[in-house]
This record gives structure tokens, sequence and C-alpha cells, in this order.
């Protein structure tokens, strides 16, 4: 299988990323030639999902090649850089397993799962054990960027519209918590959820229908007057109780005490603006992981004549004296292209001169019990408010039905801006959640036990309005980002997108299979001795020759 | 309008040149070979069968050439019902990656998939895997196998027909990797989710 790879294209893309991906289809999809590779075997970088076998061997650090006796695959004029930098890195706290290695008095347990039987229930079983977790390893699939997509948002739009929904599956986030006098509480979402709480009053239920919707509908007038005060002084003038405000300011508008109004306004409309359209909360979440939202592009890409190589040995780029870019330097080879798109891990050490101002504290948990239980499996967003001066934090638990973990198990996602480390910022949540409080009332909650837990942090690149000044055809991809969707990732490919082809459409609907005219279809090439025809466009034709279909033994 | 009672995934694998698109489009469209612009833009293919006086629908997914180097998406194992791998009975390379691709298959497809093995273009001279040896890496990874040419048209039909009356089969025993029951399709057309414990896709 040692094929090489073609050496002209139109763009080049490297690393497999969301913003990277969604490039990378696009381009594919109006007919550039397109070659998107990975040093990496696998798809995703940043935004990856991974087996917890190999969550626990990630390694965060590039390898920085830099073979310049290439010389000969240069021309005169010309320069190679190096690839990729280590400034733009995950870089990894502490990952702790909170399990003894396996339990003492199992004598060596067989280990044959050749036949992957494992489908099978698994027994719920107390004596959770590493080796145990590890050998449902395959069954995990967790986010390094875990995202929730609003249901009316620019993200699930985009699938739509560009028919790249037919490559995944989700699932609707069943309910929102919040952290309300010291305890979880549900959010009253949608106008269902509101009328049948019973932690709102008959009157409180009036109040918030009515502010909901003046804040949907509401004109300017409606916020005149607030442009320069923040949502919670609005909130509190239109005369809301403080549990009612909590919930709007804080899960709802996902703010905090200082946001201004006009964002507050903004965040509500977002959130409501997604209810009722697949489940009872705004939010889907997307089966067997975020990792798999990259792999999605990729492959529409790839339907579109895209070549798609990972695991691939960059050993350079390479630049003509006028700094344009010439092409890539991948293994022996020499392949040439226009333009290059590539993830900001990526881009070359001494191109590199700015630096992350801020980074993202992220902390994974693996649990055996949900934070609150119920009598069905609940996919969870929790958003937790700011106390105490510490920051808001959103907390994500997933079961096994999401496809993330086994059964009987769960996973949690935290993140938040980073304060100090992801283990101080966080550490307020996680006390609260799994670990037992002093003043414990009356009824004892058993809180979940933490398995194995993952603290990280990455740097939040987004806002540093990235331009590669010094290299012309170059154009770099932010990772990760703070926000619960997509939204900026696809703004930012939109962008790259149209200032490397300004006369395009950007993905423009793929056509189904059905509709497309396959080339032949009508040459003398069609045989039809075997009795079946192809399903062709007019169902009404489909319908005849279906009849006339014989069983075939 | 779309009168089919099931509706099943199904999967090819293999390396490249083994013949993957051409027992697609065999099966599909009775052509050979299949035109070579012509696989841009297609994504999977369409054919209902008849089984047991049930219309059964194929939808018939290709690797878009993924497989050349080694990269094919997780995703294009999730949910299917039926995973074909091909080899090249005239080419031992091809059958000696077989296990590097049922690695990934048990990583990534359910442990439930109904898995075929095929050994294609038995109309060549030259063959290099006799059929017993086929038969028995088959036989010992519980796969049900068999030999085909896409070129003469042999075999072609029956080992979709065969595929199709399995997983009927196992759809009447509730056998089936069940995917539907638990996600969400995020349609365009249709938003239809009537209990949040349920997904979606949104084609």
């Amino acid at each position: 299988m040692d094929y090489e790879l073609p050496s002209e294209f139109d763009l080049i893309v490297v690393g497999t990323g969301v913003i990277e991906s969604i490039v990378a289809a696009a381009a594919s999809r109006i007919g550039k030639r397109v070659l998107h590779i990975d040093s990496n075997n696998y798809y995703g970088g940043l935004w990856a999902s991974f087996n917890l076998d190999s969550i626990n061997k990630l390694v965060t650090e590039n390898e920085l090649r830099n073979e310049l006796d290439k010389k000969d695959l240069l021309k005169e004029n010309e320069t190679l850089y190096s690839v990729g930098n280590n400034a733009f890195n995950l870089k990894i706290q502490s990952q702790t397993w909170n399990l003894p290695e396996k339990l003492e008095e199992q004598n060596e347990v067989q280990t044959e799962t050749v036949d992957a039987k494992e489908d099978v229930d698994v027994k719920v079983d107390e004596s959770w054990t590493q080796e145990k977790l590890l050998k449902l390893s395959r069954k995990f699939n967790i986010d390094l960027t875990p995202k929730l997509h609003f249901a009316r948002g620019d993200f699930v739009e985009l699938l739509i519209a560009s028919n790249i929904a037919r490559y995944s599956e989700f699932r609707s986030v069943s309910r929102v918590l919040t952290w309300l006098n010291g305890q979880l509480e549900v959010v009253p979402c949608s106008r269902s959820d509101v009328f049948s709480s019973n932690k709102v009053s008959v009157i409180e239920k009036r109040m918030l229908m009515k502010l909901l919707t003046s804040c949907v509908d509401g004109d300017e007038k409606e916020f005149a007057g607030y442009e320069n005060k923040t949502f919670q002084s609005y909130l509190k003038d239109r005369k809301l109780t403080g549990n009612l405000i909590h919930y709007v300011l804080y899960a709802i508008a996902m703010s905090t005490d200082d946001t201004m109004c006009l964002e507050g306004v903004k965040n509500t409309k977002r959130f409501l603006g997604s209810l009722g359209r697949y489940g009872k909360t705004p939010f889907l979440y997307s089966m067997y992981g975020s990792g798999e939202i990259t792999q999605a592009f990729c492959r529409l890409s790839a339907v579109f004549g895209g070549i798609y190589a990972l695991n691939q040995p960059l050993n350079g780029f390479i630049f003509n004296n006028e700094h344009t870019f010439r092409g890539v330097l991948c293994g022996q080879q020499r392949i040439n292209a226009e333009h290059l798109v590539m993830s900001l891990e990526k881009v070359p050490q001494s191109v590199v001169d700015f630096s992350a101002k801020e980074y993202i504290s992220r902390a994974i948990f693996i649990t055996d019990r949900s934070i609150m239980e119920s009598d069905k499996e609940h996919l969870t967003l929790l958003l937790f408010p700011s106390i105490n001066g510490k920051r808001t934090c959103t907390i994500l638990e997933l079961g096994s039905l999401t496809g993330t973990c086994p059964k009987d198990l769960y996973i949690v996602h935290m993140f938040t801006k980073q304060y100090t480390s992801p283990e101080e910022d966080l550490k307020h949540c996680v006390e609260k959640l799994f670990y037992k409080q002093e003043e414990s009332g009356e009824s004892e909650i058993i809180l979940p036990n933490i398995l194995w837990s993952f603290y990280y942090s990455v740097p939040n690149t987004f806002n540093l309005g990235l331009k590669c000044e010094q290299l012309h055809n170059v154009y770099m991809c932010s990772g990760p980002d703070m926000d619960l969707d997509y939204d900026p990732a696809i703004a930012q490919a939109k962008e790259i997108f149209t200032s490397i082809y300004p006369d395009f459409e950007f993905l423009p609907r793929a056509p189904d299979p059905e509709e497309i005219i396959i080339e032949g279809e009508d040459n003398n090439n069609v045989l039809n001795d075997d009795n079946n025809e192809v399903e062709e466009h007019s169902d009404n034709r489909t319908e005849e020759n279906l009849q006339t279909q014989r069983n075939i033994d | 309008m779309e009168d089919f009672k099931f509706l099943f995934k199904v999967v090819l694998v293999g390396n490249a040149g083994v013949g993957k698109t051409c027992l697609v489009r065999r099966f599909t469209q009775g052509l050979f070979p299949p035109g070579q612009g012509a696989t841009i833009g297609v994504d999977f293919m369409i054919k209902t069968v008849e089984v047991e006086n049930e219309k059964v629908k194929l939808q018939i997914w290709d690797t878009a050439g993924q497989e050349r180097f080694r990269s094919i998406t997780q995703s294009y194992y999730r949910s299917a019902h039926a995973l074909i791998l091909v080899y090249d009975i005239s080419c031992q390379p091809t059958f000696d990656c077989l296990p590097d691709w049922l690695r990934e298959i048990e990583e990534y497809a359910s442990s439930k998939v109904l898995r075929i093995l095929v050994g294609n273009k038995i109309d060549r001279e030259d063959r290099e895997i006799p059929t017993v040896v086929g038969e028995d890496f088959a036989a010992r990874h519980n796969m049900y196998f068999l030999e085909t040419s896409a070129k003469e048209a042999e075999n072609v039909e029956k080992l979709f027909m065969k595929i199709a009356e399995d997983l009927m089969q196992q759809a009447r025993s509730k056998d089936l990797p069940r995917y539907d029951s638990i996600t969400t399709n995020i349609s365009g057309r249709t938003s239809s989710i009537s209990d949040s414990n349920c997904c979606s896709k949104l084609t």
C-alpha cells in the first residue's frame, strides 16, 4: 500500500481540526483539488475524541522536525520552513486513577476479547478497577473539546444546508441544570417546563413568561436606557424574584453579574430561539463524541475528491523569495499547491510572533453515577454560576446513550476561563458535585465517585486575530475556543474560504445519491440481464421496476 | 412514496484497487467498469430489493478513497448494519492486510455488525489466493465468505441479497444493532422528536 501522493494541488490543508476540516470540505465541494494531511494518526487535533487507552497515552508535544538537508527538492530561490511549534499545544496538568489497578483476589483474568462480544451488558459492579475500565477502552470516546449545538444555531443550519448532516447522529440534551441555594436545580427552559415546574410559583410563572417574551420580541424601546447597564440590573428592574433572576441570568442567558444588558438579551434569544426543534432543551450533542464532527466534514471533502492522508511525515513548508507559499515537503516528496491552510500548532516556530493571552481550564472525569440521579439516563448541561468570586463554569455530563462511555458510567466535562490552574479553577465545582458537604441535610445523597480524572489546559487562540503578515497564501486556523457551539469556528472557516475563493458559494448543498446522474447510465454499458433496475430519480419509474423485480435466490 | 420497510446501511472496506466501487456499481447499476469521474460527489448508492415480499432498501457506502492512505474516518463505520471486507484474489498484499482491517472494524463498528469477507476478481487468471484460504480466514473470524467478479457479474447479486436476507432475519429476531431507536435525525424536512431520550440524525 505504498501509494505516492499526487504532487499538484490547489490547496493543502495541514491539520484536521474543525476549522481546517470545514475549509477542506468547502474547497473540495467547489471542485478544488485538496490535499488534507495530518502528522497525527487520528482525525481532529485538539478537537479529537479518544478512547480511554489513547487519552492516557496522549502526546502533547509536537515532534519538531528540522531536516534542512532536502535542498535538492527546493528550487533556487526557495526556503524551507520547519513545521510546527509548541506554543499552542494542550498542557496536561494531571491524569489520575482513583481505582486500584486490579482486584487483589482476582487471578489473572482471561482477556480473550477476540470475538468482541462485550456488547452484552456489563453487570453493574461496584468494584471498578483500572483493568476493567481499560478493557472497555474502545467504548469510550472522550472529547478534548466537547461541544453542544444550538438546535437553530449556525452549526446545525450549516449541516442541514450542506447536507453534511447525513454523516452524523445527534442526541438531545435532556436537561439543563444550575446550582442554586447549595444544590442542583433543573432550569425550566420551555413554556411547558415553566408551567409544570413546582419550584416556580404561579406569579413567578407569569413574570417569567412575560420577560422571556419581551426578550425575544422586544424592540429597542424595551431596552432603552440599558445600553450601559448590566443584564442583571435589567432583570432586577423588571422586579423578578431572586430565583427567576438566577435561572435567566446564569442559565438561560449563560451570563454573569457583569454581562451587559444587550449581550444578555442576545444570549437569551440564542437559547430560546433553539427551543422546541429537537428535544426539551435547545441543545444537541454529537453521538460518539464531538470528534466525529471534523470527520463528517472530511468525509464530504473526500467524497468530492479531497485526498486524505493521516500520519504523514511533514518535513517543511516551501516558500519563495517573496514569501509566497509554494508547497510542502512530505517525507521525501515535494507537493505543490497554491494555498496553505494550517492549524496553529503547525505554524513554523520562526513565524510565531504571537502567543495565547488566555487559556481554558478543562477537566474530564469518569464517574460511577450521575450528578443528579433520575430514573432514566440524562444528557446534562450544568451551568455553574459564579459564586464567591469564582468564575462561571460549564459542565457537561454524558451517559452511555451518547456512545461515549460504557453502561453504568458517566463522563463529566468541565471548563472555564483559566485563572490559576485547571485543578484550582474547577475545585469549587468538583467539591460540590463529588465530595460530601459538611452541612449535609437529613436526606443523604450519594454523590458520584471520580474513577479517573484528567486536568488540562488549552490556549484560547480565538481572539488573536490571526493574520500571517510575513507569508503569502497562508491561512492559520485557531484552536478550540470557549463557545458552547461551533459558531466562531464556522465563522472563521467561512472567512478563510472566502478570502481564498471570493467568488464561490460556501458549502452549497451536496446532492443526495438519488439526484446524481451517473455518466454512462444511458449508454450501451447498461446490462439488464439481472432484471434489477437502478433506483432512478422518478419515483413512479422505481415503483414499476420494483414490481417486475424477481426474487433472486 | 418511501414504501420500503427496512433500511440497512452496508459499508465496504478493503485496500484500494480491490474493486469495492465496482461491486457497488455492478450491483446498483449493472455497470462495469464504472466511469472514472463519476464517483465524485457520490456518497453512497441505494438499491431496493425484495426479500420475502418485503421491500428492503440497501444504502451502500463506499470509502471515498480514504482507504488509500489509511485515513478512513471512524464515523464511516458507525451505525453500519453490515460490513463487506474485500480483497483481490490475484493480489496477496490485499489479503495480508485483512487483519489490519479487522482491527479497525473491531475498534469502531458495532460488535453486532454482520461481517462478510469477499474475494473479488475471480475472472482473473492470475489467482494468488486459493478459495480455501479465504474460506479458512472467514471461518476463523466468524464471517460469511463469498468470491465474486464485479466484471463478470458473478455472485454480486447473491452477495447483496444474502446481506439483505440476513439483516432481515436479524431485524425480525431483534438482533440488529439498533441505532435509530436512540438517535435524533436532524433533518431539514422533519424534526419530530417525541422523547428527549431519543436521538436524531440531521439529514
